[in-house]
């Protein structure tokens, strides 16, 4: 058992520290509270921001250097996203992109659509959104009844997707779409479709933190290139599958990091209020640090599993639940023990300063839903760790 | 990085679990803790001394294998709700290897070969967490009353701590004072001792204080592994009987509405996994945030197994409540180390000021 990092990744991270401090001139959370930005200027920011780490390396690290990456490990990379999240650095435009299409076309694509795709997917020139969640498939997403029929050296989608992240601010969409309407798995393909056509509709959604980062796309007879099928025909289930397992390990560390800064934010709070320590108080917080503490114990253990080239066991559901339950817990015991001061808006000019409260309130509430919901989670680990039987 | 256990302490946990199974299966530990005056089985102590048990969170050096193996063995021993003190008898040959003297030396033999030395440190009924005590230590004398000492009446000596540091007080000829604490748990006998006694100084001042504290940090290490034995047997066995037992024409275990319970139960069994894990290789690796990270394990695996051992009684239903089913052993175990070693909350306050910068 070793749980150290090595000398060369202690150094890494002290290196990526270094640059944020002279190249992250303000944390996120400022920039959301300037009353001079829009929706689309913040998204101007964080597209200069991931040009910025283009050019310094530090974009996807883990993918080989033909293709832009370091061809680093899952310690790096996870090394790298807990620095990030340390610092409060805006998240890149092309997260789902570089997340998961990105790896999925070094896997599965064509040379072609990798070289078509990629260095505009790296530059942030082109913004990717993903298509795979419909109004009536969200966690029994192989149900989905989007469908693409051929037409010449095309195919033509008609159908709708919901919940797609970046969706009003994307060009191109990556979508699962049913070729085949009998077979349940077999007949589902994935398509790379621009949305700048007229058989694409995007509409934003607003939610309850009343931005509407979230959109739903509607097909009605969109065109798709043949070529741009990723993998075979029908194959689009298997490959989705897999790009769900990418990068696995990334945010082992990330989380209890970014929680850290909130526990941090809590501390400073209550101790210029005079409230830090009073027993009552004293007694929440630790119950937060140990839970935050234990999650990270559980990262490692990701991740470590990782790099000794484990195959990665049940601790990615138990990872989820865990990370998003105890965000609700951490951002109701700040809300409760900082007052209504802490359900200010950022742009109130009275709001805290040191984290946007209101705002992760309401997101803690939307990570117990995407992603495979807390409910599909338990399912999972019901299923395929403790296999108990499923109902007849 | 790797998280698994190297070779010799995975062997050592693996031949644990059959000696475990084969000496003291639930079975037969019940039959002894129901019928023996001690609650546990002194034979198979001297066994465990033999075979340097007591001994292991010494450093190699020194005839142990260190914290993380003792955090392996005590998971062991929470799988088969092991009877008796010996994780306070771990602890205690620990303490005693870090004093000087001969008779330091002459006791840590002894209670390394399974003789029975305990620490007694608690004067309060209402709380086990470290406080400063009572009990007077003047002209080689010891005066106080001690309780919840870990099967005080029967020990061979007490690591007692006083105002005036720690001392060992051997068993006078004559026993014990001591009265016993009957408590829900008839596999752990905790006793209340009155000493008037004489007593040799093992540690005083600074030293004193320094040796506690890494006894505290051992024992909850121990607690906090035993507490993850509890935990990942007490899930087991809930979820083997909804696999068997059927309701409505299906088993249990079919049913959702256990699913997700069984879901919760696994993922602070595993959570508590690794946090008691890296724990143990912290402490042994002597990094710098070691006691914090012990207190984290120790803070999280009380309430989690406390969850999960109270949750194999409910799915277990009626048969769940019995004398004869296994479920209460867990639960009533978990409930005794939640109150030792450091309770949740006092851990939780360590972790909160100790936290990393």
């Amino acid at each position: 058992m070793d749980l150290r990092f090595t000398d060369a990744q202690v150094a890494f991270r002290d290196e990526v520290r270094a640059w944020l401090a002279s190249n992250l001139t303000r944390p996120f959370r400022e920039e959301v509270r300037d009353p001079a930005h829009d929706a689309d200027s913040l998204v101007e920011v964080r597209r200069q921001w991931q040009r910025k780490l283009q050019a310094a390396g530090y974009l996807a690290m883990g993918w080989p250097e033909e293709w832009g990456g370091r061809g680093v490990g899952e310690v790096e990379n996870a090394i790298l996203e807990a620095e990030l999240a340390r610092a409060d650095a805006p998240q890149v435009p092309n997260f789902l992109g570089i997340s998961l299409l990105g790896p999925a076309l070094i896997h599965h694509g064509s040379e072609e659509q990798r070289r078509r795709f990629i260095p505009k997917m790296l530059s942030c020139e082109e913004i990717w959104c993903q298509g795979f969640s419909e109004p009536g498939s969200g966690s029994d997403l192989a149900s989905l009844r989007t469908r693409a029929e051929p037409d010449g050296d095309h195919y033509r989608i008609t159908g709708q997707k919901v919940w797609t992240t970046f969706g009003p601010w994307a060009n191109w969409i990556f979508v699962l779409a049913r070729t085949d309407m009998e077979d349940r798995y077999g007949g589902i393909s994935f398509f790379l479709v621009p949305i700048e056509q007229d058989g694409v509709e995007v509409r934003p959604i607003k939610q309850i933190s009343g931005e509407s980062e979230f959109g739903e796309v509607f097909f009605d007879g969109a065109l798709a290139r043949r070529e741009h099928i990723v993998g075979e025909l029908g194959e689009g289930w298997r490959v989705a599958m897999t790009l769900l397992g990418y990068e696995r390990g990334a945010a082992a560390l990330r989380y209890p990091a970014e929680y850290d800064t909130f526990l941090d934010g809590m501390v400073q709070a209550l101790r210029e209020s005079g409230d830090a320590e009073r027993p009552e108080v004293r007694a929440r917080l630790g119950q937060l640090v140990v839970e935050n503490e234990v999650l990270r114990a559980n990262g490692l253990r990701t991740l470590a599993n990782l790099a000794a080239g484990n195959a990665p066991g049940p601790e990615s559901s138990i990872e989820k639940i865990g990370w998003s339950e105890y965000a609700q817990r951490l951002t109701d015991t700040a809300l409760d023990l900082l007052g209504p001061q802490a359900q200010l808006v950022a742009t109130d000019p009275h709001a805290r300063p040191e984290l946007d409260w209101a705002y992760q309130y309401m997101w803690a509430r939307a990570g117990t839903i995407y992603s495979g919901s807390s409910e599909i989670q338990r399912n999972i680990i019901a299923k395929r760790v403790l296999r108990m039987p499923t109902k007849r | 990085m790797q998280f698994d256990l190297d070779e010799d302490r995975a062997l050592l946990k693996s031949s644990t679990r059959e000696l475990l199974e084969n000496e003291s299966p639930v079975a037969e530990a019940r039959a002894i803790m129901e019928t023996s005056p001690e609650g546990y089985d002194r034979a198979l102590y001297a066994q465990l001394g033999e075979l340097g048990y007591p001994g292991l969170l010494l450093s190699e050096d020194a005839g142990g294998m260190g914290a993380l193996a003792f955090a392996a063995v005590m998971h062991e021993m929470g799988r088969v709700a092991f009877p008796g003190p010996f994780l306070d008898l771990a602890v205690a040959v620990a303490a005693i290897s870090a004093c000087e003297g001969d008779e330091a030396r002459k006791w840590q033999e002894r209670a390394a070969a399974g003789e029975l030395v305990v620490l007694a440190r608690s004067e309060s009924r209402a709380s086990l967490d470290p406080c400063p005590p009572a009990t007077r230590f003047e002209d080689g004398h010891v005066r106080g009353t001690k309780t919840f000492v870990p099967s005080g009446a029967h020990a061979e000596a007490l690591l007692v701590e006083t105002t005036g540091g720690l001392v060992l007080v051997p068993r006078p000829e004559s026993g014990w004072d001591a009265q016993p604490l009957v408590t829900l748990d008839h596999a752990q006998r905790f006793a209340e001792i009155r000493l008037d006694h004489p007593g040799v100084l093992l540690a005083e001042g600074a030293a004193a204080v320094a040796l506690l504290a890494r006894s505290q940090v051992h024992g909850a290490l121990g607690a906090a592994a035993c507490l993850l034995g509890l935990m990942e047997r007490a899930l087991e066995l809930a979820v083997d009987y909804t696999r068997e037992r059927e309701a409505f024409g299906a088993p249990l275990a079919s049913f959702q509405a256990l699913q997700h319970r069984a879901a919760d139960m696994l993922a602070r069994t595993e959570s508590s996994r690794s946090a008691v894990y890296r724990a143990g290789w912290a402490l042994e690796h002597d990094e710098p945030d070691a006691d914090y990270l012990v207190s984290v394990a120790k803070a999280y695996a009380g309430p989690a197994a406390r969850a999960v051992c109270g949750e194999c009684i409910q799915f277990h239903g009626g048969v769940g409540y019995t004398w004869e089913y296994d479920p209460h052993l867990y639960l009533k175990r978990t409930k005794t180390l939640e109150q030792q070693h450091g309770t949740t909350a006092w851990h939780e306050q360590r972790a909160l000021d100790g936290r990393p910068a």
